[in-house]
């Protein structure tokens, strides 16, 4: 049995005064510790959250998402958490698939739980287009990396401390998801997939990766395996 | 010999770089001196002798001492933006763990105060 509170969620933010505090609350109900890392937001987000029980960080410069979870990672190890959970702030995550990742993590013996939102069970209203151009990404992926994921660029994942401690996000921008993902094949993570919700409303749509950062991510990959 | 215009410029041009890197290095001991002179001397050769770059070119299997050049700057151009490149990720790096570490210690404080 987990206490709650040792479970730390890490929600980057940047601009996201609209959906924050509904995302934060969502996630403070079910009594996990909330770590959010705002990124240098300039749309009131930091008010926003005010008077609610979080851990609050923000950086002094804009640096990316990457960089944010990394941040909040650190945080949260100095914390003592026992399971780290990085979740997006524009609302598109749900908490309830939370315990559901952190039961899984254990029974499987994992070190890091990718959410998927194409596994049986999950559920998603994502697009036609969208749904191919993340078909496309985990094979680019697997290639790049060795492993085949069902989804390639899912924010919402489960991180044991030892995950966490091996895991370090360098990759301060677009490709953090795949950085993630060649860290733990070269340090020989054990990982698995877990079914989610990810409901995608306007807001996220428009906040969200466009199908045509493919070609800047893919840039971004072979600049990654040259000087990374 | 007569000197053409484009041999003057080039001249002039190439003594100016020489002055720049002096000044530059001025703290730098004999050898930046000696390379600063002999960077000077090769250049104005080449251009004041340039069919002597044509015997050069032929000699590694290029058609011109133009062709060579171009070959080598886009070699070396291409070197330099990989260089610089990778000092660039560094910096971020460099900078991102320093934003990343005033956060930290930020939000200890605020904790702290709380």
């Amino acid at each position: 049995m987990n206490d709650n509170r040792s479970i730390f969620v890490i929600i980057p933010c940047y601009n996201e005064a609209k959906v924050v505090r509904q995302t934060v609350t969502g996630v403070l109900e079910k009594g996990y510790t909330v770590v959010v890392v705002d990124d240098c937001s300039r749309d009131g987000s930091k008010k926003q959250l005010s008077g609610l029980p979080i851990y609050y960080m923000r950086h002094r410069v804009n640096m990316g998402q990457g960089a944010a979870l990394q941040t909040g990672i650190d945080f949260a190890k100095r914390k003592g958490a026992k399971y780290f959970v990085t979740f997006d702030a524009d609302g598109q995550h749900d908490s309830n698939d939370i315990p559901g990742m952190v039961e899984f993590l254990e029974k499987e013996n994992a070190d890091i739980v990718f959410g998927s939102r194409f596994l049986p069970g999950a559920q998603t209203n994502v697009s036609r287009s969208r749904s191919f151009a993340l078909n496309f990404g985990r094979y680019i992926n697997f290639l790049v990396s060795g492993i085949m994921l069902s989804d390639s660029f899912n924010g919402l994942r489960l991180l044991s401390t030892t995950a966490a401690e091996k895991i370090r996000v360098r990759e301060n921008r677009i490709i953090h998801p795949v950085e993630i993902l060649l860290l733990t094949a070269s340090k020989k993570l054990k990982y698995a997939e877990y079914p989610v919700k990810i409901h995608y409303s306007a807001y996220s749509k428009a906040k969200g990766l466009k199908n045509k950062d493919g070609i800047r991510i893919l840039f971004e990959i072979v600049l990654y395996k040259i000087f990374g | 010999m007569s000197i053409t215009i484009i041999q003057v410029v080039l001249t002039v041009c190439i003594a100016l770089i020489a002055v720049y890197m002096y000044i530059r290095l001025r703290s730098g001991g004999w050898l930046d001196i000696m390379l600063i002179v002999l960077f000077f001397l090769a250049g104005t050769f080449f251009v004041l002798f340039p069919e002597t770059t044509n015997d050069i070119a032929h000699f590694v299997g290029v058609s011109k001492g133009a062709n060579l050049f171009l070959y080598t700057a886009i070699l070396f151009l291409f070197f330099l933006i990989l260089k610089l490149y990778s000092r660039l990720r560094r910096v971020e790096e460099k900078f991102t763990e320093f934003v990343r570490n005033k956060s930290l210690e930020e939000a200890e404080e605020l904790e702290r105060k709380d």
